[in-house]
């Protein structure tokens, strides 16, 4: 394991107001996850583990505390280069797929290279080289109507892939599929850490989808407890 | 794939409702330029070149008033009148109708040669109209209209005159910008009323364009203080003011044409809510796979703009192809003549409707541009 955490939290706090109420999401985290760990974020509902994913992953501002991601603080970002940031260094998988019904799975993977100086065969290697990590090159021209919940998420993952990040994360991406495709999934996930040398943070209740990472932390009323 | 691609994708995704809304906006469009095409055809008179060197001079009180026909002679004596003839409008009924679409005014053949210089006789013989005092000189849409030739007669009962004319066709004249008239002998006027002293109105040419004014104010100023005062004006004038008889036509139009304008950029916001409201959820997804607000904007822009656009292409063209191929005139009976939709009329419908296409992204694209990804994210499809 790498001396140097790929993604560095200290003292991280969110607090949502709720009409007169504020609810604290996260109270004080700090973690360190370093490169090529599978992180499973776990606990109930309410925990703060989506919230602590999203502000990692640069989709949600922390109340208080630091992120640092391969050494940047996310938080001194604008919106624009935040956007940027995402788009070249995270990855994400979503518990319901989140496709574009109206692209092929090839277009879908296509998504975030639209947003790069890359051509037009270029990014069709990027994207048939996605889709094929995910064994899914024969369904590159299926829309995802068109493709199991399994198959749906594997585009997913393809898309996460496909510009290279260090970092991808997952929100319950098992959330919706059966246990056959959830294992599929899970394995795929798990060999990016260990074979692509990616970093994957995953939110789950699942103990089963858990102990596929290489370490679990549990949340609970917006702290580690473990 | 690239940008445009996705663009037309998701623009697309709705078949049912992307027809509904083109083929809203491309009727608005059309009853918008054909409102804007009715309105210049009842505002503007056509013009030409030897329209602006005809002047028309009527009784000061009223156009319904005569004048004296012993100002003629004081008129011809006028420095810049090359020629001037009475001229009378008869407003008789043709045939059996009960609305005749066509004026018929009575006017001195031998004179009136001099003054619509631009029209050509293209059948029969003009000195034979003149030679005859029951004959007319008939304009060539009248003829074709009526499927008449040179010789038949043309019967019209008086509405305005207690008489009816009987008239045969000498000639028929063709390359005015109203080929519709019919003219005939202002004697037959003066005998039937047994008063040759009166006529309608003075009908000139003047030598140029130059000295229209001082023709008009020396023409006003020769009967100023006398029993019959008269109001000298242009070609163009004179037709305005019968145009202004139609009421605020302006007027109507405009509050009309509003309508639909409101109309149409009801629909097309509506429209554009509703669709990128079903797609908050993969606009925030797009969000947090890099696209930047700007980007997501420009996207909702192009949408909105493409629906407009192509509902305003065929809405526009549509139009201008429909009312070239119908025959206005005979369906109007000859009410509008021209009817034609013009450049500036097709440009002006076309930035309504850019415009409209505009303004309705700039609600959803403004919504998309506050959300936050995880709030799009919650969004349930």
């Amino acid at each position: 394991m790498a001396a140097e955490p790929i993604v560095q939290v200290r003292e991280l706090s969110k607090i949502y107001r709720q009409g007169d109420l504020d609810v604290v999401a996260l109270n004080g985290v700090s973690i360190d996850i370093f490169p090529r760990e599978f992180v499973a974020l776990m606990g109930p509902s309410g925990s703060g583990k989506s919230t602590l994913l999203h502000i990692v992953a640069g989709i949600d501002r922390a109340t208080r505390g630091t992120v640092l991601v391969q050494g940047i603080d996310v938080a001194g970002l604008n919106e624009s280069q935040l956007a940027e940031w995402r788009n070249q260094n995270v990855g994400f998988v979503f518990q319901t797929f989140n496709l574009i019904p109206v692209l092929t799975a090839r277009e879908n993977v296509e998504l975030p290279l639209l947003l790069t100086r890359l051509n037009g065969s270029e990014r069709r290697r990027q994207v048939e080289t996605a889709l094929q990590l995910v064994g899914l090159a024969d369904r590159m021209h299926h829309r995802p109507d068109q493709l199991s919940g399994g198959q749906q998420q594997r585009v997913a993952i393809a898309r996460a892939l496909v510009t290279d990040p260090a970092l991808v994360v997952a929100d319950e991406p098992t959330g919706n599929l059966d246990a056959k495709s959830a294992a599929d999934v899970l394995s795929i996930l798990q060999a990016l850490s260990r074979d692509s040398g990616k970093t994957v943070i995953m939110v789950t209740h699942d103990p089963k989808a858990a102990a596929y990472g290489t370490r679990s932390l549990h949340l609970e009323k917006g702290e580690i407890v473990a | 794939m690239n940008i445009l691609t996705f663009i037309a994708k998701n623009a697309l995704r709705n078949r049912r409702r992307v027809i509904l809304t083109v083929s809203s906006v491309a009727v608005s469009c059309g009853v918008l330029v054909t409102l804007q095409t009715l309105q210049r055809e009842l505002t503007i008179p056509p013009e030409s070149e030897a329209a602006s060197l005809r002047v028309i001079a009527r009784n000061k009180v009223s156009i319904a008033q005569p004048l004296p026909a012993r100002q003629l002679g004081v008129i011809e004596r006028i420095p810049g009148i090359v020629a001037v003839s009475p001229f009378t409008y008869f407003g008789g009924l043709y045939a059996e109708e009960k609305a005749t679409g066509f004026a018929q005014f009575g006017v001195d053949p031998e004179r009136f040669r001099g003054i619509m210089v631009e029209g050509r006789v293209v059948q029969g013989a003009y000195d034979d109209w003149v030679a005859d005092r029951n004959s007319c000189m008939v304009g060539a849409d009248t003829l074709d209209r009526y499927k008449l030739r040179v010789g038949d007669h043309m019967r019209f009962t008086g509405t305005f005159y207690p008489m009816d004319l009987d008239l045969r066709i000498a000639a028929v004249f063709q390359g005015t910008v109203d080929d519709r008239g019919v003219f005939f002998h202002h004697k037959l006027l003066d005998d039937a009323m047994d008063n040759g002293g009166a006529v309608g109105t003075w009908y000139m040419r003047v030598e140029s364009a130059a000295v229209a004014p001082q023709v008009i104010a020396a023409i006003d100023r020769a009967f100023e203080n006398s029993s019959a005062e008269v109001r000298a004006e242009t070609e163009r004038a004179f037709q305005m003011s019968f145009m202004s008889m139609l009421g605020d036509v302006k007027s109507l139009t405009l509050s009309v044409s509003s309508v639909v304008v409101f109309t149409l950029m009801l629909v097309t916001v509506s429209t554009m809510s509703m669709a990128i409201r079903e797609r908050f959820r993969e606009l925030a997804v797009l969000k947090a796979l890099g696209f930047r607000r700007h980007e997501l904007f420009s996207f909702i822009l192009a949408e909105s703009f493409g629906l407009a656009g192509a509902g305003a292409v065929l809405g526009i063209f549509g139009t201008w192809i429909f009312w070239s191929t119908v025959n206005l005139q005979k369906l109007t009976a000859g009410f509008l003549v021209y009817f034609e939709v013009t450049p500036r009329i097709m440009a002006m419908a076309g930035i309504v409707a850019a415009v409209l296409g505009i303004v309705s992204a700039m609600g959803p694209a403004l919504a998309v541009a506050r959300m936050s990804v995880v709030d799009g994210l919650k969004t349930i499809d």
